[in-house]
């Protein structure tokens, strides 16, 4: 009996060994693939850090109208922030090259779902990005009309109005991903209906005072400017 | 100028009238633009000239008006002839409406291949419409001057913006001493219409076009010969305080386009030459009444604690610090000293030529400055006469050309100054 024992644990253990060593070329494929996309990754990373330094990248791009991808960013530098994604796509694209010695179909598969995933990604970051732009550009406009008008709360309306446009811009790349769904839809329905009852308790109830003091203040000043002797041209 | 600006059968009715020596725009408020009257007018004012002059009197189509168009009254000399235009679209606005009507009159200018063309915007006070259209165009029609600009006489809380911004910056850019160089009543010649007609091909590029930002950076360009004359007191219209930001973007956007245009023309230019002048200055008149300054340090102050995000992407450091110096003065201290006033101006027109913000969001963003300047003018001149306030406004614009080293350093080199 302790012969038959022995024989089954032989058979096992070479069936065991004998699948490890036929995974050993893939294994070893993965970490070639991973060090080659390393390198490669390190060579992209530094010739784009390069090309972003000479056209001043970092100081430029608030003044194309993303200054808020600075303050997201590492050491609130862009470009480390765009190097750093470029590596990191580069290293997922080893893995996958890497992952496909081991079984080419499950590889395929995985590919393939993230080619199809690839059009709704893109089309929910142009969302996002021009999102950030109009919010960015409404506010600003808000926020100039209101201190020019001389209201005491122009900060206040500024950053509701930024963050309905924005709020609306991450619900509507949120679905483009597809993450969440109904969940979504109803959180952003929550925290749309939440910004403009907030913005409108603020100046009905909470500012009530503020805003009558300061709206009733602009109509006399208005009604007796008419009077002022002040010209321009 | 834009032939675009006159619609075509209006085109037709000035072909019909041939050719013309002088072409009078006559914009005053009062809309009623009575033919027999207004010739009468230009007739008493142009008959003493040496030589008859055929002139077209351009006016808008308003209530009062009933005939259009006019060949020639030849019945009597010198011989008018008269042209209505269609009143443009009321939505768009009182200075845009008045914008393109300056835009008309100068075409038909154009079109008729006048010796001189000019308009009349405000109502004289002080003196008659027949004296102001002698003053304007007797120096261009009989003495060859290429330009004449008004004079006026002015209460010191009038033409604030002029005395601001618009006078000491074309004075340090373009060297000529205009008190008003946007007029509004002016009368260029031929020769000058013609070359603002060739300067303006291309230069509408998505802002509007406003032919009085480019009056006198043309003729200090081609070397035209300038004169102002003094059209005494005139009629001010009430200040439209919550559109002020919209007359600051409207005014002062075309007028940084011009400046940018022309840049290559004021880098060269150094100092300042004063213009020769017609008429009298009348002595000041009545009392300049009281200004709100309240309101106006309320505004500075909340354009200091609410703009600092927009005014950094165009002022320097120092310069914020300053103002946030200035927020916390009590109003009767409050002085925007003049070194930091030209350095502003300087900056948004810098800032506006390197879209750094969206340009009309950086134009409107000026109000609150503009108004802390006219605060501290208004406390400083409080008590101050018609020649204190000359000398002082003399102060600032010497300021403006002592500054302009800063606006060309800023403006060659961009980069090293950036804030």
């Amino acid at each position: 009996m302790w012969n038959q024992v022995g024989q089954a644990l032989n058979t096992s253990m070479v069936r065991v060994l004998s699948q490890f060593a036929s995974l050993l070329p893939g294994i070893l494929a993965l970490i070639v693939a991973l060090l080659f996309s390393a390198v490669i990754a390190w060579i992209i990373a530094a010739l784009l850090r390069r090309s972003l330094a000479s056209i001043d990248f970092d100081r430029r791009l608030p003044q194309w109208g993303f200054p808020t991808i600075a303050e997201w960013s590492p050491s609130h530098s862009p470009t480390l922030l765009v190097t750093r994604a470029i590596v990191a796509i580069v290293i997922i694209i080893g893995f996958l090259v890497g992952v496909s010695a081991f079984d080419m179909s499950l590889t395929s598969e995985l590919v393939l779902r993230l080619f199809d995933y690839l059009p709704n990604l893109l089309a929910a970051l142009i969302v996002l990005v021009f999102g950030t732009v109009i919010a960015r550009f409404v506010s600003r406009s808000v926020l100039i009309g209101a201190v020019n008008m001389n209201l005491q709360y122009a900060q206040l309306l500024s950053a509701g109005v930024k963050w309905l446009v924005m709020v609306l811009a991450v619900a509507m790349a949120l679905e483009h991903v597809g993450i969440g769904g109904g969940i979504i839809r109803l959180a952003f329905g929550i925290l749309f209906g939440g910004i403009v009852l907030a913005l409108a308790l603020a100046v009905g109830l909470g500012s009530k005072e503020l805003v009558t003091r300061s709206l009733e203040r602009e109509a006399t000043r208005t009604a007796q400017s008419t009077h002022e002797p002040v010209g321009h041209l | 100028m834009a032939v675009d600006a006159i619609a075509q059968p209006e085109l037709e009715q000035i072909e019909r009238i041939g050719g013309a020596d002088l072409v009078v725009g006559i914009l005053a408020s009062d809309p009623n633009c009575d033919a027999d009257a207004v010739r009468g007018m230009v007739r008493a004012a142009l008959g003493t000239m040496s030589k008859p002059v055929r002139t077209v009197v351009v006016c808008r189509n308003g209530a009062g008006g009933a005939e259009n168009p006019g060949l020639p009254d030849d019945s009597q000399s010198p011989a008018v002839s008269f042209f209505k235009f269609a009143d443009p679209d009321p939505a768009k606005g009182p200075l845009q409406t008045l914008i393109d009507a300056y835009q008309t009159i100068l075409t038909v200018g154009g079109k008729l291949g006048a010796r001189a063309s000019g308009v009349i915007a405000s109502e004289p006070r002080t003196i008659t419409a027949q004296s102001a259209v002698y003053r304007l165009f007797q120096p261009l029609l009989e003495l060859g001057f290429d330009l004449v600009m008004p004079r006026y006489n002015r209460q010191k809380t009038e033409g604030l913006l002029n005395r601001s911004i618009l006078s000491p910056l074309s004075r340090a850019l373009y060297g000529e001493r205009l008190q008003n160089p946007m007029g509004p009543d002016f009368g260029i010649s031929g020769k000058l219409l013609q070359r603002m007609a060739e300067r303006d091909d291309g230069a509408r590029r998505g802002f509007q076009v406003n032919p009085l930002a480019s009056i006198a950076s043309t003729a200090a360009s081609g070397g035209f010969q300038a004169c102002e004359s003094y059209l005494g007191v005139r009629v001010q219209a009430a200040t439209n305080w919550p559109d002020l930001s919209t007359l600051l973007a409207l005014v002062l956007g075309p007028v940084f386009l011009d400046v940018e245009r022309n840049a290559a023309l004021w880098q060269r230019i150094r100092g300042s030459k004063p213009l020769p002048w017609f008429g009298n200055p009348e002595t000041e008149s009545g009392e300049a009444g009281t200004v709100d300054t309240q309101r106006m340090l309320e505004s500075f102050h909340l354009g200091t604690q609410n703009l600092q995000e927009v005014w950094g992407n165009v002022l320097p450091p120092t310069t914020l610090l300053e103002l946030k110096r200035l927020a916390r003065l009590p109003p009767a201290q409050f002085r925007m000293p003049d070194d930091l006033w030209a350095s502003i101006v300087y900056d948004f027109v810098l800032g506006h030529r390197l879209r750094t913000i969206n340009r009309d969001h950086l134009l409107r963003s000026m109000t609150p400055l503009y108004l802390g300047w006219i605060a501290s003018y208004a406390i400083e001149l409080e008590t101050a006469g018609q020649a204190e306030v000359e000398a002082r406004m003399e102060r600032l614009a010497a300021v403006f050309e002592a500054r302009k080293p800063y606006l060309l350093s800023r403006w060659r080199w961009p980069d090293r100054f950036n804030p």
